[in-house]
């Protein structure tokens, strides 16, 4: 069997960096840290699950796995890694985010963080083309 | 099984979590955190034949300090919908102000004046999804095509439509006097009137409530916010500042530089070894 040609890594961040979110407890990890935590993340996911089922009953299911596709080849079409973060407006013209405005459009901008440090160009490509393993942007909020 | 060399979508802001695991910590280890502080507003709205009118009193209170005695508690959502908040007021602030956009960018869209439900809906929505930590306990007044609405908006997303509504410590004062003195199809003079004695009622009876009257009249096609509209509380001591008698001398007005403390050495060679 051969292996698979390309370096998994962990999309969202890298989560076991001890110093800033602690040491790796299975507890904290399933209960989270704050009751609000697990409703805010499952809020849109679910959200979007009810948004399909609503679309699939009543379209038909070939809709929503269109949809579904948009969004996947959407996600991926983005500006090579560098000075300038992707804009995604396709990804959001399709998604409905341009118009709408919360609190990660204005409140905790990752470029504002004190952590946060450029992508090298270089490094971002590797990771995309899955030559070289980490997230392609390797600052955290 | 698919390539996993998928490419990250560009990291959002947004609320993090990440210190809370600290500060619980931190709280077990015995460091006490602030506590609560006490919240107090009057903030009211009635139905009257043409519209509505929304009111407010102006005090910030942070626990038993007054904070602010001139601020603004009945804030913009589109030009035909106002909102009164109490609550934390950074909470009430920065939900009003997100919805506020989020109407503009939804009249944008569509073209069309803002609807006071649509509001409503995004209010509540917003305040349900957090579970009543976002603290904003809400008065949403506003006519559009189907007329003049008004609601009461609670601080874990229930919400109320009613002809007349009262929020915050001072609500029972307020609701006192609409208890006994609202009628159906009011004119314009009289709600204002009205709403003023209610407001006054709220500042005169609650500690959490003082300062001045805030009214906002909404009727169809026409917004008059009047700011400061009554101020039954003013300074009683001089306002403008101290006034010098006129002969007063002024002794030097040679200026003598202070001695540099500072001295700057050229060259750091003198350190090394």
């Amino acid at each position: 069997m051969e292996a698979s040609k390309t370096i998994a890594h962990e999309i969202g961040g890298v989560r076991n960096d001890a110093f800033r979110f602690g040491l790796q407890g299975v507890k904290s990890d399933i209960v989270g840290s704050h009751p609000l935590e697990s409703a805010y993340h499952s809020t849109k996911v679910r959200q979007e699950e009810m948004k399909r089922k609503v679309l699939a009953n009543t379209y038909g299911s070939a809709l929503p796995m269109k949809l579904e596709l948009d969004r996947q080849i959407l996600s991926r079409f983005q500006r090579p890694p560098g000075a300038i973060p992707s804009s995604m407006v396709g990804l959001e013209a399709l998604t409905g985010g341009l118009e709408d405005f919360a609190f990660e459009d204005y409140l905790n901008d990752p470029k504002d963080s004190e952590s946060f440090r450029p992508v090298d160009t270089h490094h971002g490509m590797e990771v995309r083309l899955g030559l070289s393993r980490g997230p392609v942007c390797p600052s955290f909020i | 099984m698919a390539s996993k060399a998928t490419t990250d979508v560009p990291m959002k802001g947004g609320f993090n979590f990440d210190l809370c695991r600290r500060n619980e910590m931190l709280a077990n280890k015995g460091l006490r955190g602030p506590s609560f502080l006490k919240t107090g507003t009057t903030i009211v709205g009635l139905i009257f034949q043409d519209g509505v009118i929304l009111g407010a009193d102006t005090r910030a209170t942070e626990g038993p300090i007054v904070a602010d005695k001139n601020c603004e508690k009945i804030h913009y959502m589109a030009p035909n919908i106002y909102c009164c908040g109490a609550g934390t007021a950074a909470d009430t602030e920065a939900v009003t102000d997100m919805v506020s956009s989020q109407l503009k960018l939804h009249r944008y869209h569509t073209g069309r004046e803002s609807r006071v439900v649509t509001a409503l809906t995004l209010l509540k929505t917003h305040l349900f999804s957090y579970q009543g930590y976002v603290s904003a306990a809400l008065v949403l007044g506003g006519v559009d095509v189907t007329g003049p609405h008004l609601h009461t908006i609670y601080p874990h997303g229930s919400t109320d439509t009613l002809p007349y509504a009262t929020m915050g410590s001072g609500s029972l004062a307020a609701m006192a006097i609409f208890e006994s003195k609202y009628r159906e199809g009011l004119s314009k003079d009289e709600g204002i009137k009205l709403v003023a004695e209610a407001i006054l009622s709220g500042v005169f009876n609650d500690l959490g409530s003082g300062s001045n009257v805030d009214i906002c009249i909404i009727t169809k096609g026409h917004t008059e916010y009047l700011r400061n509209h009554m101020l039954p509380n003013p300074r009683t001591y001089p306002q403008k500042g101290y006034s010098f008698p006129k002969r007063t001398e002024v002794l030097l007005t040679k200026i003598t530089p202070l001695r540099e403390v500072v001295e700057v050495i050229e060259g750091g060679d003198a350190m090394e070894e």
